[in-house]
């Protein structure tokens, strides 16, 4: 363990609480491969050449372009110059930080978790050690799924670090997450209280399948069903009684939309009258587990050309504890804590830019 | 009607643009293959620093499965969201009469650059 890290610990959080809004999904960007190689052991160092989502990409670019740093490089790379964009832009108290790794779309287990750990030296070292005295940057561990047990070895791993506050993973998958062979990873979760985010990409690329039937002509329809992989997901969670087994397991869907969220649970909710007996374990109706185990992050936020509509479904979903606000800088449908909402009224902002996340992350302010 | 001196032409030739701030407002003017423009740097859409994102062209509504390339150069794409505004009116491509981004007049006299508010 680095000198610094050490310091880091030593300080603990003892930082003074920072107050602001809360941001649950922001973007680290290696400036190249080379920073990701640098933190790779052999064989995988002279492999690895940053493989990423090679179709389904936007016209115009996966990054803001006005979020390239001064000094050049990608949109994401520079921490000082995320500081500024959007951390003092905006009133950020925290940042919470999904690296991109696309580690799960490879058939190759052990280079997926080498992958996976590779970004995590790196995203502890460079921004949760170094440009993060105030703690302002909080990380998320990276697993790939493709080897439960290696994903729970990795957790184990980082899971002490002061500045890690959940794990993630890829939804693009092979099976729905509520199966058994996923247990590992949600076991590690339950043991060190870390909550899992899911976040979206790697839908049907690789080994994934596409959620939808066959693969969309489109980017433009493959990031609108982005919320039917989540849908798959959740239903499956729920009906595995994976909550049941993990009562300790919380679980954030980000990036998938939120409309869908109402509508779902009114399905299941009904269905599970009829055909409980099929799955006896979920002992409550499936849209009870959710204020303990599930949270929504905003981005990218559906708007109706109607704001009453959007705060109606808001009130069906129970948007007052269950969903935190996102911008998913520094991608190109960064949502702007500005302006990205109809009025809310005071409670449900509260709640949405600051309450819900530092409860869940356990943030005080 | 206000008149700004934006300085000399030849020092916004055809393909630049800049950013300017006159009378409170951020404004980006434009030589697109020897026009002049300049639109307001605030996307109706979310406030993003519109004048920033890439000119070209896009592709026309058409038949599906056809694509037509036009209005190279007088197509102004926003950094953040992809909205699309023309710049010789400031209409968007996907709504031009309901969205739209202010735009103001530039002329070229005894070769300085003036920006009429």
């Amino acid at each position: 363990m680095s000198e610094q890290l050490e310091t880091v610990r030593s300080q603990g959080n003892a930082a003074p609480a920072r107050q602001g809004i809360l941001d649950a999904d922001v973007h680290p960007v290696p400036a190249g491969p080379d920073e990701v190689r640098a933190y790779m052991d052999m064989p995988w160092r002279e492999r690895f050449a940053g493989e990423k989502r090679t179709f389904y990409l936007p016209v115009h670019g996966t990054g803001r372009k006005d979020a390239v740093p001064p000094a050049g490089g990608p949109p994401g790379s520079d921490p000082s110059f995320m500081r500024a964009q959007l951390l003092e832009e905006y009133g950020v108290a925290h940042a919470i930080l999904i690296c991109r790794t696309f580690c799960n779309i490879h058939p190759d287990a052990d280079y997926a978790a080498a992958i996976a750990s590779a970004h995590n030296r790196w995203l502890a070292e460079r921004w949760l050690e170094q440009h993060n005295g105030d703690g302002a940057f909080k990380g998320s561990i990276t697993v790939a799924q493709q080897d439960p047990q290696l994903a729970a070895a990795e957790i184990d791993r980082w899971a002490g670090h002061p500045h890690m506050v959940q794990v993630t993973m890829d939804s693009g998958a092979r099976a729905p997450f509520g199966q058994r062979f996923y247990h590992p990873i949600y076991e590690a979760c339950e043991r060190h209280r870390l909550p899992l985010a899911l976040h979206p990409g790697t839908e049907g690329m690789g080994i994934n399948h596409q959620p939808s039937p066959g693969y969309p002509s489109h980017y433009i329809e493959w990031h609108t069903n982005m919320a039917l992989s989540f849908q798959a997901h959740l239903t499956s969670l729920l009906c595995e009684g994976v909550f049941e087994r993990f009562p300790g397991l919380r679980v954030v869907f980000v990036e998938g939309g939120i409309a869908w969220l109402a509508p779902l649970m009114w399905r299941l909710d009904s269905h599970w009258r009829s055909l409980r007996p099929e799955v006896p374990w979920v002992r409550r109706r499936p849209s009870e587990y959710l204020p303990e185990h599930v949270r929504l992050t905003t981005q990218p936020l559906e708007r109706p050309e109607r704001d009453e509509d959007l705060l109606a479904l808001m009130e069906m979903m129970d948007a007052e504890r269950l969903l935190m606000f996102s911008s998913d800088y520094p991608h190109w449908d960064f949502d702007s804590p500005r302006r990205a909402f109809p009025r809310l009224p005071p409670r449900l902002h509260e709640a949405i830019f600051s309450a819900n996340a530092r409860a869940f992350y356990d943030l005080p302010g | 009607m206000s008149v700004h001196v934006l300085g000399p032409a030849a020092e916004l030739p055809p393909g630049s643009r800049r950013i300017v701030e006159v009378a409170g407002r951020s404004i980006g003017v434009f030589n697109a293959g020897g026009r002049y423009y300049a639109l307001r740097n605030a996307c109706p859409h979310q406030g993003a620093p519109l004048c920033l994102g890439r000119v070209g062209g896009t592709t026309a509504p058409g038949a599906p499965g056809e694509y037509r390339w036009e209005r190279d150069g007088e197509i102004l794409r926003c950094p953040w969201h992809g909205w699309e505004f023309e710049l010789p009116t400031g209409r968007s491509v996907f709504d031009p009469d309901g969205t739209h981004v202010r735009c103001y007049p530039v002329t070229a006299e005894g070769g300085v650059l003036l920006l009429h508010l």
